[in-house]
């Protein structure tokens, strides 16, 4: 673990205050942030997350962006660390590092320009995901200034649980990012992540106004917000963020703290995208258990299925600067100028 | 204790039309495979922790696993 100068603070009385995330920690001398991955030392901030446990170069859908240059590969990095601690994290691993003192630290030391360099060889963005990049915002900013150059655009998958301020000085940076919403309200937020949901709204609402393309992911998570009324107010959430936000809803996978529940069935995902449709979400997904239909995007005019994809990965386009073929209608993302489809074999990716 | 390692990609086992056929998620798929290297055990499972717990059992000194997103 290196430590290196940190940015996101200000003076506190004899404290030092973190601005990064809405924990705002205090820090006294050499003490250490909620987060494990920031610490203070002398009046300023140190953190660890300048390194990445991760160089994955794999499809933009798995973050997952359906609306977000569909096709694309994403070199994909992963500071350890989360200002979370969600009972059910398949990434506790890497997520909750400081937290469990069983897990290692396993991330090296990042170099932006090298990263920025090998992104750009390979037409690929930077993606920031399997732990919190908003502790890696430091990380995130030397990335943009070397991806910028190169025309790769960075994208993060979060669990936007970021200070209005911070977010300010980050979002120029972001070409898209997917923030996860993972419960209706904020005691049970509280009881599964150990943070308030309030900051994540309006983090979600301060991304859409900077113009950063958005989706948002909500893994299904029983007796926490799998139920028909939590998937309304959801639903809801993301409406009133945005009427066009693609909205992921996720298998709950039992594991971490929450092993002794039942995945997720193909049922109660095809009831909470009927659900989410009814509250009036054109661009809702599912990736696997409701088949190729539960991935594709359709037009919401005329029906006509604008975007085919496969378990991870994109198949086909069919708009042409964003406008469905059968009707002209404006779908809403990130797209490429023209009609595309995939070279890769689908039989990589099993239907 | 095994060094668990992040990796970009490996096969899936449990295919979709499997969590209609066993609401429960008990349903763990292996495939082995004799290397030059040595024995190399593919795992899948609807719960990670089961596959975890054998390929450990089996003494494996590194296991290695994919991300969520």
């Amino acid at each position: 673990m290196r430590w290196s100068p940190a940015e996101f603070h200000q003076p506190a009385g004899a404290d030092v205050l973190c601005t990064l995330c809405p924990h705002g920690c205090r820090l006294a001398d050499g003490a250490i942030g909620a987060c494990r991955v920031r610490r203070r030392r002398g009046e300023g901030l140190e953190t660890a997350t300048f390194a990445s446990a991760t160089w994955h170069l794999d499809a933009i859908e798995r973050k997952p962006f359906y609306h977000f240059l569909p096709g694309t590969r994403a070199l994909t990095l992963a500071a350890p660390g989360c200002s979370f601690a969600c009972d059910y994290c398949q990434n506790y691993r890497i997520s909750q590092v400081g937290r469990l003192p069983e897990l290692p630290w396993s991330a090296e030391p990042v170099e932006p320009e090298e990263v920025a360099a090998a992104a750009a060889a390979q037409g690929a963005a930077i993606a920031l995901s399997y732990s919190e990049p908003v502790l890696a915002a430091e990380m995130t900013l030397a990335l943009a200034a070397a991806a910028r150059p190169r025309g790769v655009p960075i994208v993060w998958k979060t669990n936007g649980f970021v200070t209005l301020d911070a977010l300010a000085r980050i979002a120029p940076c972001l070409s898209a990012v997917n923030v996860d919403l993972k419960a209706p309200d904020e005691a049970r937020h509280r009881a599964l992540t150990g943070a308030p949901l309030a900051p994540v709204l309006a983090a979600l609402a301060a991304l859409v106004r900077a113009g950063v393309w958005v989706e948002v992911s909500t893994p299904l998570l029983p007796g926490v917000n799998d139920d028909p009324a939590s998937l309304r107010l959801m639903a809801q959430m993301v409406a009133r963020s945005g009427e066009t936000i693609p909205w992921h809803l996720l298998r709950f996978t039992p594991e971490f703290r929450m092993r002794g529940e039942q995945p997720t069935s193909p049922q109660a995902l095809g009831d909470a995208v009927a659900i989410a449709r009814e509250a009036g979400l054109p661009y809702v997904y599912v990736e696997r258990a409701l088949g190729p239909e539960g991935r594709a995007t359709r037009c919401p005019r005329c029906g006509e299925e604008v975007v085919a994809r496969g378990i991870w990965c994109t198949l086909r386009t069919s708009l042409g600067a964003g406008l469905c073929p059968g009707c002209g209608e404006s779908i809403p993302g990130r797209w490429r100028s023209s009609p595309w489809q995939s070279t890769a074999s689908s039989s990589t990716f099993p239907t | 204790m095994a060094e668990y390692r992040f990796v970009e990609h490996l096969p899936d086992l449990i295919h979709p039309d499997d969590y209609a056929g066993d609401p429960a998620g008990r349903r763990v798929r292996i495939q082995v495979r004799v290397t030059e290297q040595g024995i190399e055990v593919l795992g899948d499972a609807m719960r990670p922790a089961a596959i975890e717990r054998l390929l450990e059992a089996l003494g494996a000194e590194r296991i290695e696993q994919m991300l969520c997103g």
